[in-house]
């Protein structure tokens, strides 16, 4: 029996409250717990990535990589041959297809760019919508049925297990011990490219890290949480820590904490859509529309109409 | 099945004819926003119609739940002013709120999509037959396009066309030089906003074919697979509209043939990979950038260098050996006899290589200022890259020299050895 079973709003953190005091053993937790561990953890490796991913200007290969993760996975369940239970569960099979998709779609888009000779907007959307058509294609011809994967874009939170929980969680902590390990690389490659390669750090190699991160960030979250949030959780947070803080150490904690208070905020939420007027609503897409509105928010709030050099 | 069934068939024409005209409509427009270098728009403009095309089902649903025809111009409508709103929200990001152009295009992506799946999740329990059929939207469902969808979608694509005839001048003018197009009087504001309109009608268009998450690809793919092959507009718009519409066949064909009916592939990816490879196949071929000829232009330059220099050191009576391939070329262009000697045409030819490179050597110092002791390596490299009248005019303007910067003999010039 859920304990959060026709709660709204302010009566979910009560009842959380109350069971975060008490014992909460981990084979009993509630459907709405995992899903708020699962988004939390989400939501503190994206935020992570993302703050890196904005600054580098590189959110559209973001983009890219959460379309050809398809791709990734599909080919990575033809090596391994195994059998298509659930998705993404296995570790190895999560390394491997994140591996390939973030390889194919960083080396193609590149080579496309600089061999081929293609304006970079051009070759980043050709390359991902071909990878993505062909990965769609694949997996048609394999299960001999078309209408695969809508929830590879909305996700599943209701059907959440605890494994999906070492997932993010498993994904935020390789984040966050990377990220911590080469603080200082990872800042200043994503400042100055140039001075840092200029200094010895391996830029390239940082370049497609964060690359292979955010393809094994995206594969571990997709089944919880649906491409599309793990997209918002990596631009929103941090356009949104950036109108308040100007210190990068500040916007990566201003921005943690805005995906974590929002993935809190979407859960409760949910929950009180479905207790109070009976609707049920997709907890991320309703993470995704908080977002937007703090965003609404935030800018109406820092918007200085004459702070440009000109004024009309 | 032959290609006419495609045109005759009552159930394979409508989708075929649909996907060709929205091909075309796509494929003209995406030179605009190619040549604008904002192919990415694309993406985020399709995602975030999709709340428009959910409520639009809802609403549909709701009020008039026996037409189709009504259905589809309401999910039309709802797409339209949704993806509108969504330039207007990219717009203000970028130039309001100075938000990067890659975050505030997915951003916007990720908001607006995000509110359509939020909306649907709604749908779903209530009405789940109009959520199934708002989902199609995603990737597109060509198979079911009646004669309604091809008549509405044939206008809209005449609207597109009769637009881009209409306004080609000041596209031309604005896609090129946007102050020059000031200058004339032409608002190039106003134009661009024009245009931006017309993505939003061809997107609108697409994503009943091959739906919101490919819609991107189509508007870059038949325009970048014309560009390397042509450097005029007209033409540029005229062989994308082609691959667009071919596109739009073949893709159809293919989905259907390959599978030989036991399952049937799906349409818009189809198309999607026949563009794409149109794109790879011209930006590999192409007659003048593709690849291969750039590739082969570089080896065969490098060859012709290698050549030179080893008639060069031939005349310099240096004892070196050469690969077989440069002995055969030498002998091909009969420069040197059976006994490896140099001919009398070798030797006109060599004498003229290094009567270029000294040239070269005194142009450096006198007009360029350079070091007499540094020429050398940039005559060695310029000494294979001249024109009989670049030379001519070289001699006029050093005045005929004899000797070089280091004192050595310049031969005279030669009546035209090739």
């Amino acid at each position: 029996m859920n304990p959060y079973w026709g709660q709204n709003f302010f009566g979910f953190f009560v009842v959380l409250f109350q069971r975060l005091t008490g014992q909460l053993p981990l084979s009993q937790m509630a459907s709405d717990e995992v899903q708020l561990l699962v988004l939390m953890g989400v939501a503190l490796a994206t935020v992570l990535l993302g703050t890196f991913l904005t600054l580098k200007k590189m959110t559209m290969m973001a983009n890219s990589l959460s379309h050809t993760t398809l791709l990734g996975i599909v080919i990575a369940y033809l090596i391994f041959f195994a059998p298509e239970t659930d998705l993404s569960i296995n570790t190895t099979i999560l390394f491997v297809s994140a591996l390939i998709s973030a390889l194919l779609t960083t080396l193609l888009t590149e080579l496309v760019r600089d061999l081929l000779k293609l304006q970079e907007d051009a070759a980043i959307g050709l390359v991902f919508t071909t990878l993505f058509a062909l990965g769609i294609i694949l997996v048609t011809v394999f299960t001999r049925n078309s209408h695969i994967g809508v929830e590879v874009i909305t996700g599943n939170v209701d059907a959440l297990h605890v494994e999906d929980i070492r997932l993010a969680w498993g994904a935020a902590i390789l984040n966050l011990v990377l990220i911590g390990l080469f603080f200082r690389q990872w800042v200043m490659t994503a400042f100055d490219e140039k001075l840092s390669f200029s200094l010895g750090i391996p830029t390239k190699t940082f370049h497609y890290l964060l690359m292979f991160l955010t393809a094994l960030t995206l594969i571990a979250a997709f089944r919880a949480v649906g491409v599309l949030l793990v997209l918002s959780f990596l631009v929103g947070p941090t356009l949104i820590a950036r109108q308040w803080a100007h210190r990068l150490r500040p916007l990566l904690l201003v921005g943690i904490g805005i995906g974590i208070i929002t993935a809190i905020f979407g859960v409760a939420l949910s929950r009180h859509f479905l207790s109070v007027y009976h609707m049920p609503l997709s907890t991320g897409g309703l993470v995704v529309t908080l977002i937007s509105a703090l965003y609404l928010v935030s800018s109406l709030l820092t918007f200085r109409p004459s702070k440009g050099l000109m004024k009309d | 099945m032959t290609f006419l069934d495609f045109f005759t068939d009552p159930i394979l024409r409508p989708s075929t004819v649909g996907c060709m005209l929205m091909c075309f409509a796509s494929a003209l427009v995406g030179v605009v926003v190619f040549l604008r270098k904002r192919s990415l728009i694309g993406e985020t403009l399709s995602h975030a119609s999709f709340p428009g095309v959910v409520i639009g089902v809802f609403l549909s649903a709701l009020l008039i739940p026996f037409s189709d025809e009504l259905i589809a111009l309401a999910i039309l409508c709802g797409a339209f002013l949704f993806a509108f709103l969504g330039l207007k929200a990219l717009n203000f990001l970028e130039n309001r709120l100075r938000v990067k152009a890659d975050s505030a295009l997915c951003f916007v992506l990720a908001s607006f999509f995000g509110l359509g799946i939020l909306i649907a999740s709604r749908l779903q329990q209530s009405y789940p037959l109009w959520y199934k059929q708002a989902l199609t939207f995603l990737y597109g469902q060509a198979a079911t396009m009646t004669n309604m969808h091809v008549i509405i979608y044939g206008c809209f694509g005449l609207v597109i066309l009769g637009f881009i005839l209409y306004f080609y001048r000041y596209l031309e003018a604005v896609n090129f030089d946007p102050s020059f197009s000031e200058t004339l009087g032409i608002r190039s504001k106003r134009l661009d906003e024009m245009m931006f309109f017309l993505i939003v009608l061809a997107i609108v268009v697409g994503i009943r074919s091959v739906g919101v998450v490919l819609m991107a690809g189509m508007l870059i793919g038949p325009a970048v697979a014309a560009r390397p092959l042509t450097n005029q507009l007209p033409y540029h718009f005229a062989l994308s509209g082609l691959f667009g519409v071919v596109s739009g066949f073949l893709g159809n064909y293919l989905s259907v043939v390959i599978p030989k009916g036991e399952y049937s592939l799906p349409t818009g990816p189809m198309i999607l990979m026949v563009s794409s490879s149109f794109c790879f196949l011209s930006l590999l071929l192409a007659p003048r950038s593709g690849l291969v000829n750039r590739y082969v232009r570089m080896r065969r330059f490098s060859f012709q260098c290698a050549v030179e220099n080893a008639l060069k050191s031939l005349w310099k009576e240096e004892r070196r050996s050469f690969s077989p391939l440069i002995r055969w070329q030498l002998k091909r262009k009969k420069w040197i006899d059976q006994s490896r000697h140099l001919t009398p045409l070798g030797k006109a030819a060599a004498e003229n290589i290094i009567r270029l490179h000294r040239l070269w050597e005194v142009y450096l110092v006198d007009y360029m200022g350079q070091k007499v002791e540094k020429v050398h390596r940039t005559a060695e490299e310029l000494e294979h890259l001249m024109s009989p009248e670049l030379e001519r005019e070289l001699t006029e303007l050093l005045h005929n020299p004899r000797h070089d910067p280091h004192h050595q003999p310049i031969p005279p010039a030669h009546v035209e050895s090739t």
